[in-house]
């Protein structure tokens, strides 16, 4: 046990060094992110200004901490895994680590870790400088079970959201192309996330497909239990069908991993 | 037991032909024809402990095919492969610990942080004690002479300091095997010279055994005694490098340049003339006769500016085996 942390800790240390130089993209992501999120702010407040106070549920001042903390979890989870992986794969620089004593899941995953936190923190200190800005139409939620319950879901969501990276990421055994699948199911997650909008404003059916779906564990859950629109009861089933798509999906990449190097092996990148 | 035991190896890869254009295009999405390549063909043969083995041959005659079924990286379509009395395909932990391989053209350092960066990170990955890893890098960058470069960006460095950063990458971990695929490639005369040395030096000291591919004959001159040539994917010779070059390398050639263009007949009488541009002409001659006949054109009254006597390129040598084994064949 010890001897793993040692080594993720060296990873975690590297990942830093390496991405601290990306000073300029680290930037202007954050500046991406802040349009987006005063896009939405906007919009929803030109939608309440056409007279509705409450739009299924929800308050102007409750859509807007929706948001704002739905933006924070959904960024601590985030990862590039796919773009990773997939380099790896075509370029062939995962032979490099074929050959080194140390598992290329585990690698990569303590490489990620590394790098969001470094990200996470980032996103943080801008977050809140957001939401400073709109600290009127803030709602404040200081329960210790909520907050304890948010940061396990968001812990098991950047656990999800790797092993789906990773999934996508292995696509590149197969072929080349892979840009365009990973944008189309940034998409959909996003969509199936609440990131668009709550859930609980669609159709029935789909919300409840949505909840039954690991996508929605990264913005919407956290965002309504931070609302508390969702029960704490609701909230620890919410982490057990987190911990089923966890196994599920780490059964997969399991199979899909194997095959994809079987096929690498015989094509000889 | 020798420490690489090669037995019968082969690796065929699957891939599929295309007709050109639009109409093949589209045709071969609908239908592909299956072709097979036998990259690696039923080859054999046995390296002892502290050899340095050099493995030549042309543009995708199986060497790095060959090099990666040997460190585990591709799966052998047959035959048996045992390292150090491991099966690489197994990828066993221990096994990893106990070789290093370095690809000349895929880098293994990460371009944005500096060597020692990597150095340490590879150090977590392979274990490494403080005690160790100090005494080894202490070591290593004293004869490689890059103590100077360790705290600089890797994508700073040239080429020939970022190779050598490259080679400790691959030897932190002190290993019994190494396996090295171009490591000279696109290195400058003085930096490709170092580079060797080290080699040199370094089989010298730790008695590892070095399997190394390369294009350059200098390289292999100084570095092995024994070399395997293979050639479409088979072994065409194994065996010591001065039998080789006694048997096939007979010819020499000599480069001269001049600084009045001269006529090419009257380079005709030394030798064979390989190569005619003016001012610059090579000339085969057989190996016996090289010191004399290098004396006779710089004595005659061509106006000769430099000359230069060199080995047949490995690419000529191969041929000229090949022509003789096909002919035995007929």
């Amino acid at each position: 046990m010890l001897k793993h942390i040692k080594q993720g800790i060296v990873i975690i240390k590297t990942a830093w060094l390496r991405n601290l130089n990306y000073r300029f993209t680290i930037i202007m992501y954050r500046v991406g992110e802040i349009t987006e999120l005063l896009v939405l702010i906007l919009m929803w407040t030109a939608i309440y200004s056409g007279g509705a106070g409450v739009i299924k549920g929800f308050t102007l001042n409750e859509m807007v901490t929706y948001v704002l903390i739905g933006n924070l979890c959904s960024l601590a989870v985030r990862n590039f895994l796919p773009a990773y992986v997939s380099r790896d794969i075509v370029e062939g620089r995962l032979s490099m680590f074929l050959v080194r004593p140390i598992p290329y899941i585990k690698y990569i995953f303590f490489n990620e870790l590394g790098r969001s936190f470094l990200v996470t923190l980032m996103s943080l200190l801008t977050q809140v400088m957001v939401i400073l800005f709109f600290l009127d139409k803030f709602i404040f939620n200081g329960n210790i079970v909520y907050i304890l319950l948010i940061i396990a879901m968001i812990f098991l969501a950047f656990v999800i959201e790797l092993l789906i990276g990773f999934l996508i990421g292995a696509i590149a055994f197969w072929t080349d192309e892979t840009e365009a699948l990973q944008l189309t199911i940034d998409r959909i997650k996003r969509f199936f996330s609440g990131g668009y909008f709550p859930l609980s404003l669609l159709p029935v059916t789909l919300a409840t497909a949505g909840i039954y779906l690991p996508f929605a564990y990264s913005f919407y859950f956290p965002a309504q239990l931070y609302l508390k629109k969702i029960s704490v009861h609701d909230g620890l089933i919410g982490l057990g069908v987190q911990v089923i798509w966890i196994i599920i999906l780490a059964g997969i990449l399991h199979m899909v991993w194997k095959k994809g190097l079987k096929k690498y092996e015989a094509s000889g990148s | 037991m020798s420490i690489i035991e090669v037995k019968g190896l082969s690796k065929r890869f699957e891939f599929h032909r295309k007709q050109a254009g639009l109409l093949g295009t589209i045709k071969s999405l609908f239908y592909r024809k299956k072709s097979y390549k036998d990259a690696v063909d039923n080859i054999s043969f046995n390296i002892e402990e502290g050899e340095i083995v050099g493995f030549l041959g042309p543009n995708g005659a199986g060497k790095t095919t060959t090099l990666k079924m040997l460190s585990g990286i591709l799966y052998p379509s047959a035959g048996q492969v045992s390292v150090l009395g491991y099966n690489p395909q197994k990828r066993q932990k221990d096994f990893k610990k106990k070789f290093g391989i370095v690809m000349g053209q895929k880098d293994q350092l990460a371009r944005l942080i500096t060597p020692m960066d990597n150095f340490v990170l590879f150090k977590a990955f392979s274990e490494i004690s403080d005690e160790d890893f100090k005494s080894i890098m202490d070591e290593l960058s004293k004869l490689l002479g890059i103590e100077d470069v360790l705290d600089v960006q890797v994508k700073k460095l040239s080429l020939g300091q970022r190779m050598k950063c490259e080679l400790v990458a691959s030897l932190l971990h002190s290993p019994k095997v190494l396996f090295l695929d171009e490591p000279t490639i696109g290195l400058d005369v003085v930096a490709q010279k170092n580079v060797r040395d080290f080699i040199k030096k370094y089989n010298h000291l730790k008695k590892t055994t070095i399997m190394l591919t390369s294009h350059y004959m200098d390289d292999i001159k100084e570095l092995c005694d024994r070399v395997i040539i293979i050639n479409f994917g088979k072994i065409i010779y194994d065996g010591k490098l001065s039998h080789l070059i006694s048997t096939y390398a007979t010819d020499k050639i000599i480069r001269i340049t001049s600084i009045e263009p001269i006529q090419q007949e009257d380079l005709e009488r030394f030798g064979v003339v390989e190569d005619y541009q003016g001012i610059r002409a090579s000339i085969r001659v057989p190996r016996e006769l090289v010191k004399k006949t290098a004396s006779e054109i710089i004595s005659s009254d061509l106006m000769i500016d430099d000359i230069l006597i060199d080995e047949m390129p490995i690419d000529d040598i191969i041929r000229v085996i090949f022509q003789e084994t096909n002919r035995e064949d007929k």
